[in-house]
């Protein structure tokens, strides 16, 4: 009596057949082909036997289980998805499992690279001495002139006594790379830089509108008796056209006129102490001398028709 | 029809007098002339300009004291008076003229273009239409 079960182990990375009648044969079965039931090992005559007569020389059993060095062969890529450009190397992680007997037996290991259409763009076979698992990476080659696009490797073992084929492939992009950068890389960073640029700029732009606005508009001086308000207003708007100029170190020098008492972070006029026309001039004066250049004054509307 | 506006250039340099001329025509302004304060004064009394563009060192009569007589008129009491000269607000007595008579803008020339002067005047011209 043949009983034949198939339970996943580790995640659906391994499948296992046993197949009760002495012997237990392991095959990948994540980005490895599962054996469909068809390919399930067909037991010769001779080797069944009763059940308690178990044979105790198993033959070699291997698995086979590649990745991209990058993503490792314990799981799935994890979403991610190697890519590499034409002529560059792809490192294949391999790791051979034998789960039957425990003697070295030579494995011969088959690399070969598969397009999306099916072309074999690369192929390489190595042969191993393993006793019970062997973990190595091998360099493959991609050929400068590969297309861009999705590609598999696949790596395959023959050994001898194999009853069931081991294969393990893995899907990786070849992309051309622009000065050492892979294009959609260049496109998402470049992007994702311009963004940036555009999204800093837009700040900054309102940033300086808004402070520049805020200095722009003129202070309100109505408390100011009528027959001084003219020149608190003369002496705000100076001030604040120079600060527009030359930055704070208007205010600077309005602080620093004798008469004038100025309000150090807005500009704004707070008091005039001596005679008007007097610190307006020596104000003008200070700030041509800063500048090096005559200033100009504008006078504000009285709110009514001229 | 919009009334075309008149403009008053008092300037006694023939060169920048007739370059803002130039301009002010290019604009559709009407323009007067006048070569001196005096000239400006009488020009201004009997011509009702809508702006007078005043420098303000000038030879028979200066500006300030042109501005002062035309300030003195009723209509000249509330016309927008644009002064374009190169002396510096620096004197207390030209502030205290200038504070008392109030013309709409102090401009250094050497500080301004000619196409800014006009925009000046258009600004003042439109905002005295809307108020």
């Amino acid at each position: 009596m043949i009983i034949t079960m198939k339970s996943f182990i580790n995640t659906s990375i391994i499948c296992v057949h046993i197949v009760m009648v002495g012997f237990m044969v392991v095959s990948p079965c994540s980005s490895v082909e599962a054996a469909s039931k068809s390919d399930w090992i067909s037991v010769p005559p001779a080797a069944t036997a009763p059940l308690g007569e178990l044979v105790t020389d198993n033959p070699a059993l291997f698995d086979v289980i590649s990745g991209s060095a990058h993503t490792g062969t314990s799981s799935s890529n994890g979403g991610l998805t190697t890519k590499v450009a034409p002529g560059e190397s792809l490192p294949i992680a391999v790791k051979l499992s034998n789960f039957g007997g425990g003697q070295k037996v030579d494995v011969l290991i088959t690399y070969s690279i598969f397009s999306n259409t099916g072309n074999k763009i690369y192929s390489t076979s190595d042969t191993v001495a393993v006793e019970t698992t062997a973990d190595f990476i091998k360099i493959a080659q991609i050929p400068t002139d590969a297309s861009p696009g999705t590609y598999t490797a696949q790596t395959s073992i023959v050994y001898p006594g194999q009853v069931t084929p081991a294969t393990s492939q893995f899907s990786f992009t070849v992309e051309r790379k622009i000065l050492g950068i892979f294009q959609s890389d260049v496109v998402f960073y470049g992007g994702l830089t311009i963004l940036v640029c555009l999204v800093s700029v837009s700040v900054g732009h309102i940033f300086v509108k808004r402070r520049r606005a805020v200095r722009l508009t003129p202070f309100d001086y109505s408390s100011i008796p009528h027959d001084q308000r003219t020149f608190y207003e003369i002496l705000s708007d100076t001030i604040m056209e120079m600060r527009q100029r030359v930055g704070d170190d208007a205010l600077l020098i309005a602080t620093k006129i004798d008469g004038l008492s100025v309000d150090e972070k807005t500009g704004r006029v707070l008091l005039i102490t001596e005679h008007p026309s007097k610190v307006i001039a020596t104000l003008v004066a200070k700030y041509e001398e800063l500048l090096g250049k005559k200033v100009s004054f504008s006078f504000r509307r009285q709110g009514k028709p001229i | 029809m919009k009334k075309q506006k008149t403009i008053l250039v008092v300037e006694d340099e023939k060169n920048l007098c007739e370059a803002i001329v130039d301009i002010l025509h290019l604009k559709k302004y009407l323009t007067l002339e006048a070569k001196n304060g005096q000239e400006g004064v009488d020009v201004a009394l009997a011509k009702h300009p809508d702006l007078i563009l005043l420098d303000l060192i000038m030879p028979v009569m200066d500006g300030m004291t042109a501005l002062r007589k035309i300030r003195a008129d009723t209509w000249g009491a509330r016309v927008p008076v644009v002064i374009l000269t190169n002396l510096s607000a620096t004197d207390e007595r030209l502030v205290e003229d200038m504070i008392m008579h109030k013309p709409m803008h102090y401009l250094i020339k050497s500080d301004w273009k000619l196409h800014d002067v006009v925009k000046k005047i258009e600004e003042i011209l439109i905002t005295k239409i809307v108020t």
